[in-house]
Parts: C-alpha cells; structure tokens; sequence
C-alpha cells in the first residue's frame, strides 16, 4: 500500500537535501572563482553574481599573481611544497614502519595500548605546543627555518599514520610474507618488497592526508616563521594584514592556487581519503 | 590476534634474532620521535606554568619558581574566562549543527545509490581547503557587510543588512557558520559509514513485526550508529576547543573581546606578548578540559579495536 509511491518520495527528499548542502558548499568556491576575474570597480558599489552579465571578468589578478609579483609569490608555495612533501615522507617512513612493526610483531600484548598511546596527541593543544616549540626552536637557532616545520610536520602526522596503517597491514594475509621469509627474505625486504606494495592504497591515502595537513597549517607556521620560511596560509594573511584594505580579487586568485592542488588531489583519490579519515572507527 | 609469525624449526634461531632485531628497528622511531616532540613541550610546559618564565628573559637565568601564581592569576583573570566562555559557545553552536547537518545530509545519501559516489566526492572538497582559506573565502567575502553577498542577497529580500563583524553575536554566528561549512563533512562520512554498516535485513524484519520507520530508525539505526556517532562528536568536540585559525583570519578576536578563544588568548600572551608562563598555565587549562574529552575518546577508540 503506496510502498513505492513512499520510497519515490523519500528519494526525492534526499535527493533535494544532497543538491542543497552541495550548493551550500559549492557557494563559497563560485564566489572565489569569479572574485579572482573581479576588477576592483565590480566591487565597490555592489556585489555582483554573473560573469558577463553584472561584471565584465578580467584577467589582472591572475597577471598581478603570475607575471608582476610572481618571484614575490614564488618563495611561500616553494616553501609549502617542499615543507609538505619532505615532512609526510619521513612522516609515511617512520609511521608506517610503526604500523607494519604493531600489527606484525608482538610486545608483550601492549601493541593496542601503544596504538593509543600514539592516538592521544589529539587531545594535546596546539597552543600548548607552540609556546614549547618557541623556545625549543629559539634555542636550536632555527626559528624562521623550513627544518623546524618539517620537524613539526612530520612528528605531528606519525600518530595518525602508526593507526591507519597498522590496520592496513592486520589486513593483508600474512602467508605471502611468512613464505618469503621461509625463501630466506628478511623483514626489512619482506615489508618493503611484500608488504608495502599491497598497502600501497593506505599508504597513498595517509601520504596525501598528511600532506594536505601540512599544506594547510596556520598556526605552528605562524609562530615558528615569519620571512623566510613562510608558507602560503602565512602568506596569505600577511598580505591582508599588511594592505590593510583587501585586495579580494588577488587574494582569491591566492586562495585558489594553494587551494586547488589539495582538493583535486583529495578528490581524485577520495574512496583512499574517505578510508583514512574514517577508519577505526568503521570497525567501531 | 596472532601477530607472530609461525617460526619454523630448521631456521628458528637465526630467524628470531634477526626478527627480533627489526620488531624493534621499526617501531623505536616512531616512539622515539612522539616522545621527544610530544613530552618535552608536555613537561616543559608544566614546569613553565610554575615560574615567572618570560620570552624575552630566556638565558637570564633569573626565572623564579613562583609555585601556583599562574594559576591563581588565571582563576582571577576575568579576561581569560571570557575566552573560555566563548570558546564553550562555539563549541556548543558547532558540534550539534554538524550533528543535524551530518545525520540529515548521511541518511539522505544513505537512500541513494545513483550519484551517491559523486556526493560523497563533493563533500570531501570542504575537508582539504585550509581553514584559513576558508576563513578567508567564506567568512571574509561571504559576510562582507558593505558588498558581500550575504547581506546583499538579504538587502534585495527586503532585509536589513547584518553587522556580521561589527556585532559581539553575530560575529561569533559568522565564525560558527565558517565550522559548520567546512566541518560538517567530516561527520557526513562518519555517518555514512556508519549507516553502511547497519544491516538492511534487520530493518526489513522491523517492518514485517509491524515497526514504522520512525521506530525502525530509533530502535534499529541509532544504537547501531551510536559508537561511531560518539568517536565522531568526541573529535569535533576535541578540535572545536581548539578553535584558533578561523578567528584568527575573521575577527581577530574582535570585536573587543567577543570572539577570542582559549587558544587565541594562549597565542597571545605566550608567543606575541612573550609571557611564557602565563600562557604555559592557560595552555595547561585547556590541556585538562581536553583530556576529560580525549580520555572518553580513547575509550571509544580502545573498545572499537576490541581484541589483544
């Protein structure tokens, strides 16, 4: 009795809410797109929606950005780049290490224990942190240096990693390595030649989450760095600060290039991403 | 779980030497590099807390014990309540918006099966955009009072345009509406994981004793979600008292001291205004009420790994 007439329904009202939350979301990143192609009079009396229609798009933040300023720009995102990159590779080395090590060894029948004991540096602050850090870098003499946030960086992604992957490989059979070692492998040629290769799925995913961790920090870079060893975020509100008034259309064509990269990557490999941000608890 | 590999005799003793070897190789940096980067800051801090240690003074040797003064300071420091009031009023804004909007938004997904890939690849895009992009993009421009769109829209509704950072609230609305964007993803995924692993048979047996929806979602889905739903609002809740960046880029904590929250008010007294032992004992607050919310996190955790 109007079961499916009540199922098409109900598919409708879901369908309604997915378009509405992804408009609401899709919103913020139309307004920045079309804001870079601004000129300043398409602000300065009233907003403007319609490229063409309400306001003829140009393309001088985008030159300001790539042309004008380019060596000015050029220094943050090589720094976020590499900061990034290096940190989530020692940060994927050791942590997966860790991982393989306490789903494969035995420590006495802590190996769970030692997982949470990792997994609660998420209840640390970062505010406790960056008073430490402070000093510990201002006595190292490497404050203002990408060393200090590739420390930072990579020691801060550790935990999540040791947790994702420790699952990952409690996942994978564990007769292709036994036999490998029996053939006279040993562990360090098991993981890396056996085992690294079929958790190459986990390994993307926790590498592209901590990079874009990286990529995105605000504010261990805010009190570690201030000129040379910006990254973008930093770069991004040091211009606000220091303009004063806002140039928004190149500040979006900014947001846009250090946004871009991160998100095509994290949506292209999504079911990887998802997997990472969700697991554990889908075990729950 | 065994974990051990199965020795085997003819090589057992050149194979557990040289295993035993790595079990350690591989695990010690790891712990190694945490326990420097994580206790150190951990003990420094703590010892911070009781001395009169000031930025600008490191190397002095002159910093006192000063025993519990920080801390009675904090108790009678009007200022740094405040920011921990506000901080309490985002949370509580934020965590149960991202919880409706997780649930309604997951269980929407959860009935479709075309283009269910393409939503859920979508909402993953606010997860990646650093928050002080975000901040920038939604709170920034979107809120603009003169000509943002907001208000604009608002204005062409017939509307008064709102002080989004002129106003002590609405301020404070803007920035809870910047973590709702960008957060409320995280508890989407969450659910629907968690929505997956409900199984539809249990539901259909429902129906066929008689249960409406209504009592099928409320006896069946919503403990079969429930740990899961905990772990996700004990991660929200944990990263919702350490709200700093959003602000930082929107409001500055302004106006005056509306929107300043714990972590702000830690950023500036310890590193801008270089009182390190002031800013070590607040710091020091926020570490305890965290650990009430990390420890039930942990448990969570403990209880989802079950075995061992």
């Amino acid at each position: 009795m109007g079961l499916s007439a009540q199922k098409r329904f109900r598919t409708i009202v879901s369908y309604f809410i997915l378009l509405f939350w992804s408009f609401i979301l899709l919103f913020p990143m139309y307004w920045v797109v079309i804001t870079s192609f601004k000129n300043a009079i398409d602000m300065s009396i009233k907003a403007t929606y319609m490229p063409f229609i309400d306001f003829q798009p140009g393309l001088h933040a985008w030159r300001y950005l790539f042309v004008d300023r380019l060596t000015w720009f050029l220094d943050p995102f090589m720094n976020s780049v590499l900061i990034a990159f290096i940190s989530s590779t020692i940060a994927l080395l050791i942590g997966s290490c860790a991982g393989y090590a306490l789903a494969r060894f035995d420590y006495g029948g802590r190996n769970n224990s030692i997982v949470l004991g990792f997994m609660s540096q998420r209840m640390f602050p970062g505010a406790l942190f960056i008073l430490a850090f402070l000093v510990m870098f201002r006595e190292l003499g490497l404050l203002d240096t990408r060393l200090s946030l590739i420390i930072v960086y990579s020691s801060g992604a550790i935990p999540f990693i040791v947790w994702v992957m420790r699952d990952f490989f409690e996942g994978l059979p564990i007769e292709i390595e036994e036999s490998a070692m029996i053939d006279g492998a040993n562990r360090l040629g098991v993981l890396f030649r056996i085992a690294m290769p079929l958790a190459a799925p986990g390994l993307v995913a926790v590498f592209v989450l901590s990079l874009i961790g990286a990529w995105n920090e605000y504010l261990v870079a805010l009190t570690l760095t201030f000129r040379e060893a910006i990254t973008i975020p930093l770069f991004m509100t040091m211009q606000v600060s220091q303009t004063g008034y806002t140039e928004w259309w190149n500040m979006s064509a900014i947001s846009l290039v250090s946004v871009i990269p991160v998100v095509a990557a994290g949506m292209a490999l999504e079911k990887y991403i998802t997997g990472g941000l969700t697991f554990g608890a889908l075990k729950g | 779980m065994a974990t051990e590999p199965r020795i085997y005799p003819s090589k057992r003793s050149r194979f557990e030497i040289r295993d035993n070897y790595w079990k350690w190789i591989f695990l010690l940096p790891a712990v190694a590099i945490i326990l420097i980067l994580l206790a150190i800051p951990v003990l420094w801090t703590l010892y911070a807390a009781f001395t009169d240690l000031h930025l600008y003074r490191i190397g002095d040797f002159d910093t006192k014990f000063i025993g519990l003064a920080n801390f009675e300071k904090l108790l009678s420091n009007r200022s740094f309540w405040r920011t921990v009031r506000n901080t309490v009023v985002f949370m509580l804004g934020v965590v149960p918006a991202q919880l409706i909007i997780g649930l309604t938004v997951a269980l929407a997904l959860n009935n479709i099966t075309r283009g269910q890939k393409l939503f859920r690849t979508w909402f993953l895009m606010p997860l990646m955009v650093s928050p002080v992009v975000v901040s920038f993009i939604v709170g920034r421009m979107l809120f603009q009072e003169d000509i943002g769109p907001i208000n604009d829209i608002l204005r062409n509704m017939g509307f008064e345009g709102v002080p989004w950072l002129t106003s002590p609230t609405w301020a404070m609305v803007a920035l809870m509406a910047i973590d709702v964007w960008q957060w409320s993803s995280f508890m989407i995924l969450m659910l629907l994981a968690a929505l997956k692993g409900v199984p539809p048979d249990l539901h259909e047996a429902a129906r066929v004793d008689g249960a409406n929806q209504l009592q099928g979602f409320w006896r069946i889905t919503v403990p079969l979600i429930m740990p899961i739903t905990m772990t996700a609002l004990l991660i929200r809740i944990i990263d919702a008292f350490k709200v700093v960046e959003i602000i930082m880029v929107l409001t500055g904590g302004g106006p005056g001291q509306a929107t300043e929250s714990v972590t702000l008010a830690i950023y500036r007294t310890g590193v801008k205004g270089g009182d390190l032992a002031f800013g070590s004992s607040q710091a020091y607050f926020l570490l305890l009420v965290l650990m009430i919310f990390g420890g039930a996190y942990l448990v969570m955790t403990r209880r989802a790994m079950g075995k061992d």
